[in-house]
């Protein structure tokens, strides 16, 4: 699992040759440790006239204790004032070269027209080069569909290029992402500006987000431990991903009613004893399984707050060489069995208001992988999932989600062949795989009750991996 | 006693041309400087023999045997020795603080008339023998016998003998004035441009005020110099480009010409109540209505070190319940053109005004065109204590000559140790 | 009358010499060494634009406890004759060898303030020898010009001891110090030791007299003697303030001040003027009486 290209490319020598030879030059990530801040470092903030997302941004940076900088003359800066913001002055005509920030937000919400696309060069150029190691570059836009003028809509869509390739320039650790904000929807970016600010959102990027307007925001919450009181459901929680998806949905203050194969009962008790969490020892394809599912919820915790269907398998074959067992396995351990689960428990309304179910995808449902087609076309239907009810759950308070995670180190990548594994890894903006963490806290961002606004997204966490970009 | 309150006239002012340190007023002292000025004024006004109600002026740099150093002058001009005096000192607030001193003296009917004046050389500066060998001296001074006086000059070390210069740094955090400054000027942003900008500005307006002879009747002649030395009405942009930083490191935006030199002088201006000046005849230039001082925390970087005039000016405008736009004049002491920019930034800005000013509205721009119009410290030079009584008599003058239906001027002066003094001036 | 108008002022250190000369038995039978005639010699010196520069003036100002300003104080202007004194006295034709006069008065008139910048037309003379009752005086008499304006004149009187002495009166001021009676002292004055040495190196006067004990033997004082014309600028700075433009300063030396030494000011207001005196502060031996006017 270890990444000993990266470790030698972080050493002194190795950064040497690494630069001299032209080879990619993955940095550290910086994880989130508890207890520490959403972020650390300078935050410059900038808008574009006219733009309505300054505001609740500026609450944000107010209530993290951001250490926030403006340009004087800048639209942000009222806006700064209003949420009592002590931002200070940044002046990229005067400010010295080292002076170097954690993360550029841009409010692109204001931009109107392709002309005006200029105000997004103006921000960035001068500052692009000012971003720290494990930076963030957030641009906040308007989602275009419900910009109402054409050229707004068409310059707001536009963005999407130039954060995706901001994210490919940025480099040293840094990410990129695009928050479409939709109008009425101003208050609940909280915790997704939250999310891609810290380190939680280390492996994601170039990603493109929407915020909608939720059905209700929770009126208060700990953001140490978002959510206390919660009850989460994690499928194929006993290794890999669905252990870290557990533990970090635990330490957000969740009792995780962790789900595996009877066969891992040992690592699955062990896992949720250790995390005050309790256990349900059952195969997901089985017929009866939502059926005991939720009676087990209902029984047990009187319904169920997350639902994180991350129980998944591969029988890799060419098509021409794979069985019909080896295409239903997988068929129906990743797409029927959420199905089944997710009908079950929304049949029998035991999934609580203001809940949250999280899809676990991948990167091969977008683009597709030879000797996966099974593999490929689960997670594609899973990403169909969440397109094809994540409206009905909305009127439920309920979102629902995707994520689609890239190279993850786990046990099954560390099978590959080296030199496959090797391409994969380095194949991203990043130039390193994620780890199991990754996926793990951007679910926990999605089931969070404070993203009440952002449903029917699919955010991979890939590192910006260039398949299927 | 009297219960009501008058109303304080400024008379008018007079001051020596400001040297560089170590020009033409190398072997003048404070007293010295002092004295010509006081005695300028006593010409100036027929004070000959005259006992005025006080006079109160102060130097920064002070040597411990002018304790007295006021009324000492005093005695050294052609007042009536009667007339009684006494030092003040807030740093580069000397001058305006003496003022309001005398100023309210007058509003409350102690006095009548009185000079507030101010003064400062960096030449003959006191030089103070390093603080061991003080402590050295004065345990000997305390010695009994000749056994024990042995003892304690054995303890003399040579490097001790090395006299101690006074600095132009902050007691509390090491760093020069400068480097203050340019932490400031770094915090808002400044570019080196506009500063040189506001340089350049300076010294022509205080060119074009002494070509137009505003002048003539404020500054008299001393020790053979008859403008401010410091002044270059040829200097251009190009040539203050030139500078190298010398505060803020090598990426510095603060040169000498943006910053204001070490400088020699005196200035002192003429308060009274009206009657007095009926009485007397000289007319009326201009009311000192009110003043507010201010100080900030700099020691924990909480607030950069001459900010504080943007604390004090808001306290102004609310008890005068008036907008910083109501003011045909401001006189903004040109400390450093960052001070200044960082002022004018503060009160526009919305997030400052708020998080700091605890103002719902910031105090907005104001005119460019109105801020320190017959120049300023960096063209004519700063010697700390005369630079309130330079601007005072500039202020009132400009506000008595004026024609265009001027009212009112606004006086802002930041001092080390993080402190502000600020004054409004308004016309008959 | 013959008039030498020299274009530079006068090198001191040479006059001195020939001054120093004068002493020499024998040698003032020498054309360059004065004491050789016995007439004053008809000839006056002029000197023209002649600058005040400000930093001697301040080290002057600092010496004799004047303030420092743009005005000259009255007494100034007699060092920047002082060269012109000097030449005239070591001039070959002169009667008396300066070295060993004594200064016995001194009159200034100060016809209007003076500031620096102002450029002078200095010119000096001699008046004729007179006897005294401790043997001959006579008076070198300088005018200060700024254009063709009187501004400034001093007449300061010098007397060569024994030879030919006798007669004579004691002078016209001769009487008014018998009436300190009513002079109440001012101000208590601790001269250092070296306050010829520094006056001396100030004015140019670097009679050896003033300079140290050795210098002041062989003229049969036990120490160097304060400047006449220092203590009378130190009377004019102690009275300064507060004088009007124009005035006349006239004091008489009497006994020479030792240095060091505590001397008293005293001053007595006098009709339209100020009668002052300077006093041993022990003893009270007079060294100066003066009249302000």
């Amino acid at each position: 699992m270890s990444d000993r290209y990266r470790q030698l490319a972080n050493t002194p020598i190795g950064r040497m040759v690494t630069k001299q030879v032209g080879l990619p030059a993955p940095v550290e990530l910086e994880r989130y440790q508890p207890g520490q801040p959403v972020i650390s470092g300078p935050v410059l903030l900038g808008a574009a006239p006219h733009s309505r997302l300054a505001a609740p941004a500026t609450a944000v940076l107010a209530a993290i204790g951001a250490e926030a900088h403006t340009a004087l003359d800048d639209e942000a800066r009222g806006a700064a004032a209003e949420a009592r913001l002590d931002a200070a002055v940044f002046n990229p005509q005067a400010a010295p070269e080292d002076e170097r920030f954690k993360a550029l937000v841009f409010d692109a919400s204001g931009i109107g027209s392709s002309e005006a696309l200029r105000e997004a060069w103006a921000f960035l150029h001068p500052t692009i080069r000012r971003v720290r190691r494990s930076g963030r570059v957030i641009v906040l836009a308007t989602t275009p569909e419900e910009c109402g003028e054409f050229p707004a809509a068409i310059a707001q869509r536009a963005l999407e290029g130039l954060v995706r390739s901001v994210a490919k320039e940025v480099g040293r650790g840094a990410t990129a992402q695009l928050i479409y904000v939709a109008p009425g929807a101003e208050d609940a970016i909280d915790s997704t500006l939250r999310f891609f600010l810290s380190p939680k959102s280390a492996y994601v990027s170039g990603q493109v987000v929407r915020v909608g307007s939720p059905k209700a925001l929770p009126e208060k919450i700990d953001w140490e431990r978002p959510l206390a009181g919660k009850v989460a459901l994690v499928t194929g929680a006993a290794r890999g991903i669905g252990e870290s998806i557990s533990e970090v949905l635990a330490r957000d203050g969740a009792h995780v009613v962790g789900v595996d194969l009877p066969a891992r009962s040992a690592e699955l008790e062990a896992l949720t004893s250790r995390l005050g969490g309790s256990s349900l020892e059952l195969d997901v394809t089985d017929h009866a399984a939502p059926e005991e599912l939720a009676a087990h919820l209902l029984a047990a915790h009187n319904g169920v707050d997350v639902v994180v269907h991350n129980a998944g398998v591969t029988r890799d074959k060419t098509l021409g060489r794979m069985s019909e067992e080896q295409w239903s396995a997988v068929i129906d351990t990743n797409l029927t069995a959420p199905q089944h689960i997710d009908r079950e428990l929304f049949a029998r309304k035991a999934v609580r208001e203001n809940g949250s179910v999280v899809c676990v995808s991948s990167i091969g449902g977008i683009a597709g992988n030879a000797g996966q087609t099974n593999y490929a076309t689960s997670k594609a239907g899973v990403i169909g999932i969440i397109e094809a009810f994540s409206s009905t759950l909305a009127k439920l308070g309920v979102t629902l989600n995707a994520v689609a995670p890239g190279f993850v180190e786990t046990g099954m990548t560390a099978a590959m062949p080296v030199a496959r594994r090797e391409a994969a890894r380095r194949m991203n903006s990043l130039a390193q795989g994620g780890l199991p963490i990754d996926v793990a806290e951007t679910i926990a961002w999605l089931a969070n009750p404070a993203s009440a606004g952002v449903t029917r997204n699919v955010v991979r966490v890939c590192g910006q991996s260039l398949i299927g970009a | 006693m009297n219960s009501s309150v008058r109303r304080v006239a400024v008379l008018g002012g007079v001051r020596i041309p400001f040297a560089r340190q170590n020009g033409p007023y190398a072997n003048a002292s404070n007293q010295d400087m002092l004295t010509a000025t006081l005695d300028a004024l006593v010409e100036k006004f027929s004070l000959e023999r005259e006992t005025l109600g006080e006079v109160v002026a102060g130097a920064v740099l002070k040597h411990s045997r002018d304790f007295n150093l006021t009324r000492e002058a005093v005695l050294g001009t052609r007042l009536d020795p009667a007339t009684p005096a006494y030092d003040v000192q807030q740093a580069c607030g000397t001058g305006l603080e003496a003022a309001i001193l005398i100023a309210n003296k007058i509003a409350l009917h102690q006095i009548d008339a009185g000079i507030a004046a101010g003064v400062d050389t960096t030449s003959d500066a006191p030089i103070a023998i390093n603080e061991d060998l003080r402590r050295l001296l004065l345990d000997l001074n305390r010695s009994r016998s000749n056994a024990e006086r042995l003892r304690v000059i054995t303890k003399v070390r040579p490097q001790q003998i090395v006299p101690e210069l006074p600095r132009n740094a902050e007691p509390r955090t090491g760093l020069s004035m400068g480097e203050h400054a340019a932490i400031m000027a770094r915090d808002w942003g400044l570019t080196r441009e506009e500063q040189d900008e506001l340089a350049l500005s300076s010294h022509r307006k205080l060119a074009a005020a002494y070509d137009a002879g505003f002048l003539d009747d404020l500054v008299i002649p001393f020790l053979g110099l008859e403008r401010d030395q410091n002044l270059r009405p040829d200097t251009t942009m190009e040539k203050l480009a030139q500078l190298k930083p010398v505060f803020g490191g090598e990426d510095g935006t603060m040169t000498a010409g943006n910053s204001t030199p070490l400088s020699d002088g005196a200035s002192a201006v003429l308060l009274a109540s009206e009657d007095w000046a009926t009485k007397r005849g000289p007319p009326v230039q201009a009311y000192l209505t009110d003043a507010q001082t201010a100080a900030v925390d700099h020691v924990h970087r909480r607030e950069g070190l001459l900010m504080a005039p943007t604390y004090a000016v808001p306290k102004l405008l609310e008890r005068n319940q008036l907008s910083l736009q109501d003011f045909d004049f401001y006189e903004i002491h040109e400390a450093f053109a960052s001070q200044v920019l960082c002022t004018l930034k503060a009160w526009e800005d919305p997030v400052y005004c708020r998080e700091r000013l605890e103002l719902e509205e910031p105090l907005g721009p104001i005119d460019r065109d109105k801020l320190n119009v017959h120049g300023g410290s960096l063209a004519a030079g700063h010697p700390f204590g005369a630079t309130g009584g330079r601007i005072i008599a500039g202020l009132a003058k400009a506000l008595a000559d004026d024609t265009h239906g001027s009212r009112r001027g606004l006086i802002s002066i930041c001092a080390a140790g993080g402190l502000g003094v600020t004054a409004i001036l308004e016309k008959p | 009358m013959s008039v030498r108008e020299l274009s530079a002022s006068p090198n001191m250190a040479a006059m001195f010499a020939r001054a120093g000369a004068a002493l020499i038995p024998g040698a003032s039978r020498l054309p360059f060494v004065s004491g050789g005639a016995r007439e004053i010699p008809d000839l006056t010196l002029a000197l023209d634009d002649v600058a005040i520069d400000p930093d001697r003036l301040a080290r002057y100002d600092r010496v004799c406890g004047f303030s420092l300003s743009d005005s000259v104080p009255a007494t100034y202007p007699h060092i920047l004759a002082f060269p012109l004194h000097l030449a005239l006295m070591t001039n070959g034709s002169f009667p008396l060898p300066p070295i060993g006069l004594v200064h016995i008065a001194n009159r200034i008139t100060h016809h209007r303030r003076l500031r620096i910048g102002e450029r002078l037309a200095l010119r000096v003379w001699a008046t004729g020898i007179e006897p005294h009752p401790r043997g001959r005086q006579f008076s070198i008499r300088t005018e200060a010009r700024v254009a063709d304006e009187l501004v400034w004149e001093e007449a300061s009187t010098n007397l060569r001891r024994g030879q030919g002495g006798g007669g004579g009166d004691a002078g016209p001021r001769g009487q008014h110090h018998r009436e300190t009676g009513s002079l109440e002292p001012v101000a208590t004055w601790a001269l250092p030791g070296d306050l010829g040495r520094r006056y001396g190196s100030v004015s140019g006067d670097l009679n050896p007299i003033h300079l140290h004990p050795l210098g002041a033997r062989p003229f049969g004082f036990r120490s160097a003697i304060a400047h006449g014309m220092w203590t009378k600028a130190r009377c004019l700075a102690a009275l300064a303030p507060g004088l009007p433009e124009r005035f006349t300063l006239e004091v008489e030396f009497r006994k020479p001040i030792l240095l060091p030494s505590t001397v008293e000011f005293l001053e007595a207001p006098r009709d339209g003027g100020i009668r002052f005196a300077v006093r041993e502060a022990a003893r009270g031996t007079p060294h100066l009486d003066g009249d302000w006017a």
